[in-house]
């Protein structure tokens, strides 16, 4: 009857999306769409060396140009603002710190060093020319091997060397069971320099009211709460004294989280020259300076028996984390380590990760900062099948966890339930009959085609929970908050602390506060991003939306839909409710084993919170509203495989996707569409990675990948059409059953399309381990063989 | 640089702007007319985000200056819908889920606004080609792809609009 009583009909359903009217029409509001009277305009001017040191600063010729309001440069903003100081308690992590702009010297080209501000972006562009900065260029670390070697160059001059986290890790006793393997296997992966690139550069507006001491701070930012807690902090300002409004974002894959050094800078001018200060950085000033990710080196080790039994793993990580950290340096790689093993059976696991400054611009986490952890297991397994000739599903399978072997806690400590990595491979080698492929790969050889299958398993950590904050050492918490008010005319607002870029919250929290309440999706409007308005949440990071935010809404809902019941129960002279649920746009009741209509409307309940409070049961608030806080379990997994079939062209080195189908299974889903759009996109990102994108320096620290012609974000010709199975077992610790998802995507393509040109590779006896797999890297692999 | 008066004919209206010759058509359709449908994405020619009707023809407008545009007739994603129904391609992409953050989404609509209408029944392949001009970061291109080839067949059914 439980069931029964929440009937759901909208859980799951693909609706189309409530906010593409204003999108599809011109009507979106994105930062730069924001009209403010009287705004002024930023231009920031920025090193052209990777590494130098600041002898001078004449900004008196761009003062005295045209339309020119201020120049400024840190002897003014580090005044009016406080330093970022990145020092969590941590083993092995190097407390760190910056001002807003650099004084002494710059550490990578690009660093912001003056900011000019004038009545149009055209002449606050010329004044930044006449800025002049004597710099003294210093040598410059460009990676990260020539950054840990002895002596290097200091990119930051507090630090003993630019090994600024080193961590290390023993599970079980990997040492003996190397000592006991039949064979040891060694594999390497290098993954590169590649950036988020949301089509929406980053921006900001900030509105200072000089008589209420209040500022408006607008900047499409994923984490609205977060953003105005760092902002009041370096501003000197009570959090009161902040709004932030986060308007729709044309992107953000994770580079629109932290508090940027320009969004600071302009805020704070517009505080001090009592004047709206806006900025828009362009695409140049985007690739060059915003925010890097990934950049990492791995080797592992991997102790098996002959028949392919994983006895014992190892890894060594080094991540290149650029000058700058606006996030502790073993975030991103700590996680890697932390779920490397994946779908399979192992508790004798040792890592050591260490982390480099060098000078480029600084890491932050971009969807999937985990990413490359798929690729290095999954291409680990290849490995050893290569290794032992054995075939790589069969390797696959035998140290694969069952269902009958969850929960299971991994080597890490990590607690994976209700997933299905074996009957996602199962379901995908069915979709792509394996067998068959080997037989046509045969074929093809022996005409000269070059085909390769790639498998990738994902187990994808999502909505990590206050608990996986205290453990890791970061101030910080995994929960959401949400509110839901069913307002006098019985019209349904709600809210929570996540900022949407494209997630399709407004539609999909819809339709799970509407099942609650039992009305339509479009009798609830989701308001996001004004932290005045939405309760303080952590936002949205991590594939934590559905699982964190819809845990919370829900949370919410259904204290406002118990409340709605006991009203209709006194209403209705019943002495409880628990005959009655809301359905249809009002309460139907149980009678001979049917529900039907009682004629009392939602509209009428709520009328008479608001309106006739004293109908209301004996001691009841007024009103019809609840607010509610979740913290999800401290990590919560999805899984899927995602298997590729590619053809290398080895004349020309060349890859092209000729089939890629998805197996995932992400638990419950608010909406299938939205789903399935997030798989596409996540797929993309991570083939986009693995083939195309790479944000390249010379040896000397300059950027040589500044505009969208140097930096090869895949077009409509590049991504293949996704075939996707979906699994739904749900997750039995959420609220809703679900999972968290969004970023597996781009780990599973990483992993199945690198394994799949290693498939196509095999025959000539080379393999890949650098991405980006381009047509010269795998040329050159092919032509040096011997 | 001084400023002088531009004409311009934007979505069938003359508009009068004072700017300087070096201001982009992007920056005066945003800044002066107020029609920021049009979005900015790279200034370099690449994404397509910019992309605005000049005669019928797709045109980036952040590679032309608005001082270039007389004589000219430019449209806009403001004037796809009419009377707030949203045209075949808009539809069809609201209901394949052929958008996310939308920012990309009204340079696609421009470009294919004027391709279906000189390509009436393209292939899958065709459609890719031609969307490669436009950069989007989160859809993976699959639902706009079909989107585009459900549009394509509702304008072979029931005519433009």
């Amino acid at each position: 009857m439980s069931a029964d009583r929440t009937p759901a009909p909208l859980l799951g359903q693909p609706l189309p999306r409530k906010e593409d009217f204003r999108f599809l029409t011109g009507a979106g509001r994105y930062l730069d769409d924001i009209e403010i009277a009287r705004a002024l305009q930023a231009s920031f001017v920025r090193s052209p060396h990777a590494h130098a040191r600041i002898r001078s600063i004449d900004l008196s010729r761009a003062q005295r140009a045209p339309g020119v309001t201020a120049v400024v440069s840190a002897a003014e903003v580090n005044q009016w603002t406080t330093p970022l100081r990145m020092a969590p308690p941590i083993d092995g992590l190097q407390p760190v710190e910056m001002t807003t702009l650099p004084a002494d010297k710059v550490r990578f080209h690009g660093d912001p060093v003056a900011c000019v501000v004038a009545a149009d972006r055209y002449l606050a562009e010329d004044a930044a020319e006449l800025v002049e900065v004597a710099y003294e260029p210093l040598p410059a670390v460009a990676d990260m091997a020539s950054a840990l070697a002895p002596g290097a160059p200091l990119v930051d001059d507090t630090l003993p060397s630019n090994l600024v986290s080193h961590q290390r890790f023993v599970a079980g006793d990997p040492a003996r069971r190397f000592v006991g393997a039949d064979r040891v296997i060694e594999a390497v992966f290098s993954q590169h320099r590649q950036t988020h690139l949301p089509i929406e550069t980053r921006g900001c507006a900030a509105v200072w009211d000089e008589g209420r001491q209040h500022l408006t701070f607008y900047a499409g930012n994923q984490v609205p709460h977060p953003l105005r807690s760092a902002l009041a902090a370096r501003m000197r300002l009570g959090e009161s004294q902040i709004t932030v409004i986060s308007p729709d974002i044309g992107g953000g894959f994770g580079q629109k989280i932290a508090l940027y050094r320009e969004e600071l800078t302009v805020a704070a001018l517009a505080r001090a020259l009592k004047r709206p200060v806006r900025w828009r950085e362009d695409r140049l000033e985007n690739i060059l300076a915003a925010s890097h990710a990934r950049e990492d080196f791995v080797k592992v080790r991997a102790a098996v028996t002959k028949a392919g039994g994983l006895l014992a793993l190892e890894m060594e990580l080094v991540e290149d984390f650029g000058a700058y950290c606006f996030y502790p340096a073993n975030y991103l790689a700590r996680v890697v380590a932390m779920i490397l093993t994946g779908p399979y059976k192992l508790q004798d696991y040792a890592f050591e990760v260490k982390i480099a400054l060098t000078n480029k611009c600084g890491n932050g986490p971009m969807r999937a900062p985990m990413a490359i952890a798929s690729w290095v297991m999954e291409g680990t397994m290849d490995a050893i099948a290569r290794e032992l000739g054995l075939d790589p599903v069969d390797l696959r399978k035998r140290n694969m966890l069952r269902a009958s072997e969850l929960p299971y806690v991994t080597a890490t400590g990590q607690r994976l339930e209700d997933i299905t990595p074996y009957e996602t491979l199962e379901r995908g080698l069915a979709a792509v009959d394996y067998p068959e492929f080997r037989r046509r790969q045969t074929a093809a050889r022996t005409e000269g085609r070059h085909i390769g299958l790639g498998i990738c398993s994902v187990v994808e950590s999502t909505t990590y929970g206050s608990a996986f904050y205290k453990a890791a050492g970061i101030l910080g918490s995994g929960h959401e908050a949400a509110w839901v008010k069913v307002e006098p005319s019985g019209a349904v607002n709600a809210s929570l602390g996540l900022m949407a870029s494209g997630q399709g919250y407004e539609t999909a929290f819809a339709q799970l506060v509407a099942d609650v309440l039992g009305v339509g999706a479009g009798d609830v409007s989701i308001h996001l991003g004004n932290t005045d308005i939405a309760p303080y949440g952590m936002g949205s990071r991590g594939a934590r939306g559905g699982t964190a935010g819809g845990g919370a809404l829900r949370l919410a809902a259904d204290d406002v839909a118990a409340k709605i019941l006991h009203i209709a129960a006194k209403l209705l002279n019943l002495n409880a409710p628990d005959q009655l649920r809301l359905s249809g746009g009002g309460v139907e009741r149980l009678t001979g084993g049917a529900w039907s209509t009682t004629g009392l409307t939602l509209t009428a309940i709520a009328r008479t919170a608001y309106l006739d409070p004293l109908a209301l049961p004996p001691g009841m608030e007024p009103g019809l509203e609840a607010h509610r806080a979740y913290d999800p379990p401290p990590m919560t997994f999805s899984n899927a495989t995602h298997l590729c079939e590619i053809e290398l062209d080895p004349a020309t080195g060349a890859v092209r996707i000729l089939r890629y189908v998805i197996v995932e299974d992400c638990g419950t889903v608010l909406n299938a569409a939205i789903v399935e759009g997030q798989q596409h996109g996540a797929t993309a990102l991570g083939i986009g990675g693995a083939l195309y994108e790479h944000i390249v320096y010379d040896a000397t620290g300059q950027l040589l990948s500044g505009t969208l012609a140097d930096y090869l974000v895949p077009t409509a010709c590049e991504i293949p059409n996704f075939e996707i199975i979906a699994l739904n077992t749900p997750n039995r610790q959420t609220v809703t059953g679900s999972k968290g998802m969004a970023e597996g995507g781009v780990m599973g393509g990483i992993g199945a399309v690198c394994n799949a040109v290693n498939d196509a590779l095999a025959p000539f006896g080379v393999t890949a381990t650098r991405q980006p797999f381009s047509p010269d890297y795998l040329r050159s692999l092919l032509r040096d063989r011997r | 640089m001084s400023k002088s008066l531009l004409r311009l004919r934007v979505n069938g209206e003359t508009h009068e702007v004072l700017a300087e010759p070096r201001k982009l058509l992007s920056d005066v359709l945003r800044e002066d007319l107020h029609l920021t449908g049009t979005h900015v994405g790279c200034e370099h020619g690449v994404c397509g985000a910019c992309t605005v009707l000049v005669d019928g023809r797709p045109a980036r407008s952040c590679l032309i200056f608005a001082v270039q545009m007389a004589r000219h007739e430019v449209t806009t994603i403001e004037v796809v819908a009419q009377s707030g129904r949203l045209a075949h391609l808009q539809q069809a992409l609201h209901e394949t889920h052929g958008l996310q953050c939308g920012f990309c989404t009204p340079g696609i609509i421009m470009t294919f606004e004027a391709y279906l209408a000189d390509n009436p029944a393209p292939s899958e392949a065709q459609i890719r080609e031609v969307l490669s001009g436009n950069l989007c970061r989160c859809t993976g291109y699959q639902n706009i792809v079909r989107a585009v080839l459900a549009a394509a067949a509702r304008r072979r059914a029931e005519g433009p609009a």
